[in-house]
């Protein structure tokens, strides 16, 4: 049954030849680590986003008398619907923790070096994007969290001068946050930001295709490596094939993300769930404590401790484009940061800079 | 590239300077619209009650104000004497239902206006009678003191309180009726919260507990203590079915967790499987 299904698809489209040419025969280096599966394991996570949030979608009312109660709905009478709904909160975080670590990897291998500089830009976009989905899917459960977490994060661009006030009415849809901004939010969150997410991934997969993984910076062959005139196609001195060796450790790393949600599920369920998470939206009572979620906290907390707003939101502004362009910025040859104490200096005072803001925010 | 690599270090580094107290500023700033318990507390009512030019008896009734379970409850000051607390003008003028302090035996009606059951029930007992009769019976202002007033619990009920004006026997009789299902309650109402903590909202069963506390709490008013004992059962039962409910909840969660470590056991199994084979191809 089973040999007459692919022979019948063999024979239609050569899908011997395709396993062959395309998974077999396309190489990757020897010195890869670990930390090149985390695009895959991204990959996958965003699946998962996808494929809960359709099962959400079905019970899920985007209106301010009903949002709240649909999503307790969900979490109380829907079988199996608080799993589904769990799997989508904690593997959104879970998720950008990998696509952060992702990125981290990349810089510290010194992989986003010419010719790879477009694909950094991709990815830091898909980062942002990613960053848009979580702001804008918060807002949906209409808890007193989630309300307020937006009524602070949709002030923020009121720093700019002239056009501030107009982004802030535009991303509300008014004066405050209101059952229209939660209408914009959802309308962002299903079917504005996956399109365009979709074809930022599909470039962004066709450039690595195209060019090949790049090696560490500090491996052996990355030595060897001759300098990019013009195109080719990365050639390893040992590599081994992308299909079964690689895809199994791209298995084994998403099991592992799996066993890591259901982890957190089991034994944290509240981790990424607060108490107010779970309060209906109350316009007229501000929580005592009003704070984005735990990705957002360190650019929050950096804009209190800056005292000139706009000055704050400019230096934000102004480090995404670096992150964004640092490709295009940093044009020295050495790949190796070993190599390189300053800018290994200054990656490691902003990642330390960006943990201890998050925990600063987290617990002032 | 050295130089921008400098200028960047030197600034984050140099970031924290700014850093003194700029979160009451950043607040402000970045909310359009003053939160809604600032709003209260940006009152004219709390502006002249706080100002030196008030009698110093006054003066100190915004701070009990904000120690109040009303208070924690967003109830301001124009929620029960009128008037309006957002034009000077007008604060205090009988045209925005300005009331301001109730006299003694005024004061049941002026609770009332919110509390209604409790006030129907109050009107029919020894309390409410003594004063509407003779003037001097207790009223609400005596129990539950008047700005400062806390959650309502069974420590209001005490000895000395009650022995200003009679005996305790029938005032201890009254407490140990409560006890149980105060207690009852005070529990039933931790599980809801713990519950909600864990990610379940219970919006009927809190109504449903809310609604028996108001109408349990309406009853002991009328400081019937047969009358409390006959309608204990009826509450007893009214708190068992939410509790039973609540219970159901709880086994619910266990079961959530156990089907979820069941998950996480088939992708460990699944890891060391993929890691196996993986191992074969290594080479």
């Amino acid at each position: 049954m089973w040999k007459t299904l692919r022979d019948g698809i063999d024979l239609r489209i050569g899908l011997k030849d395709l396993i062959e040419t395309k998974l077999k025969g396309y190489r990757i280096p020897k010195d890869t680590n670990i930390f090149y599966t985390l695009g895959i394991v991204a990959l996958f996570a965003y699946m998962i986003m996808a494929v809960t949030g359709y099962f959400l979608l079905i019970y899920y009312i985007p209106h301010t008398e009903q949002a709240f109660k649909s999503v307790q709905l969900i979490m109380t009478k829907v079988p199996y619907g608080w799993l589904v709904r769990m799997i989508h909160i904690v593997a959104s975080s879970l998720m950008l923790i990998v696509v952060s670590l992702h990125m981290i990897s990349i810089f510290i291998m010194g992989s986003y070096k010419r010719p790879r500089e477009v694909t950094w830009f991709l990815g830091g976009l898909l980062m942002l994007i990613t960053l848009t989905f979580c702001l804008s899917g918060y807002l949906l459960p209409w808890s007193q969290r989630s309300y307020w977490a937006t009524t602070v994060t949709t002030s923020i661009p009121t720093a700019f001068p002239v056009i501030g006030d107009y982004i802030t009415r535009l991303l509300r849809g008014g004066e405050h946050v209101t059952g229209v901004t939660l209408s914009r939010f959802f309308a962002l969150h299903v079917a504005f930001l996956p399109p365009i997410f979709l074809g930022i991934v599909g470039l962004h997969i066709f450039f690595i295709w195209r060019i090949g993984l790049s090696t560490p910076g500090f491996s052996k062959s990355a030595q060897h490596e001759q300098p990019w005139t013009g195109y080719r196609r990365t050639t390893y001195p040992e590599s081994y094939p992308f299909y079964p060796n690689f895809v199994l450790k791209e298995a084994l790393m998403i099991t592992i993300f799996f066993a890591l949600t259901f982890f957190i599920i089991s034994f944290m369920p509240n981790f990424f769930m607060p108490e107010a998470a779970n309060t209906p939206a109350n316009p007229f009572k501000t929580p005592v404590h009003v704070k984005p979620e735990w990705y957002f906290l360190a650019p929050y907390q950096l804009l209190r401790l800056i005292p000139n707003k706009l000055f704050g939101i400019t230096i934000q502004i102004l480090l995404i484009i670096l992150f964004l362009l640092w490709p295009f910025i940093d044009r020295s040859e050495e790949r190796n940061i070993l190599k390189r104490p300053l800018l290994l200096v200054l990656f490691l005072v902003l990642l330390g800079l960006w943990v201890v803001l998050t925990i600063w925010g987290r617990y002032s | 590239m050295r130089y921008l690599l400098s200028i960047i270090l030197v600034l984050v580094v140099s970031l924290p300077v700014y850093a003194v107290n700029f979160r009451e500023l950043f607040e402000r700033e970045f909310l359009s619209k003053p939160w809604t318990i600032e709003r209260a507390e940006e009152s004219t009512c709390i502006e002249c009650h706080t100002s030196d030019l008030m009698k110093p008896e006054l003066r100190n009734i915004p701070q009990e104000w904000k120690k109040s379970w009303h208070y924690k409850n967003d109830i301001s000051c124009d929620d029960c004497h009128g008037g309006d607390r957002e034009d000077k003008s007008m604060a205090m003028s009988h045209k925005r239902g300005f009331v301001g302090k109730p006299g003694y035996s005024e004061v049941p009606d002026f609770c009332g206006k919110c509390h209604i059951g409790i006030l129907k029930n109050y009107k029919m007992s020894g309390h409410g009678r003594a004063l509407r009769y003779t003037g001097t019976g207790p009223n609400c202002v005596t129990c539950h003191g008047s700005h400062n007033i806390q959650k309502a619990s069974l420590d209001i009920i005490y000895e000395r309180r009650c022995t200003q004006c009679h005996s305790y026997e029938r005032a201890k009789a009254i407490k140990q009726a409560l006890f149980d299902i105060e207690d009852k309650m005070g529990r039933l109402e931790e599980d809801i919260l713990s519950l909600r903590a864990q990610g379940v909202y219970m919006d009927e069963e809190e109504r449903e507990l809310f609604r028996t506390k108001a109408e349990f709490r309406t009853l002991f008013h009328t400081i019937d203590v047969n009358l409390i004992k006959d309608n204990t059962e009826k509450f007893s039962e009214r708190l068992d079915a939410i509790d039973a409910r609540v219970k159901d909840t709880f086994k619910e969660l266990v079961f959530r967790r156990n089907y979820s470590i069941f998950l996480m056991l088939i992708f460990i199994g699944m890891a060391v499987i993929i890691s196996v084979i993986s191992n074969r191809y290594r080479e």
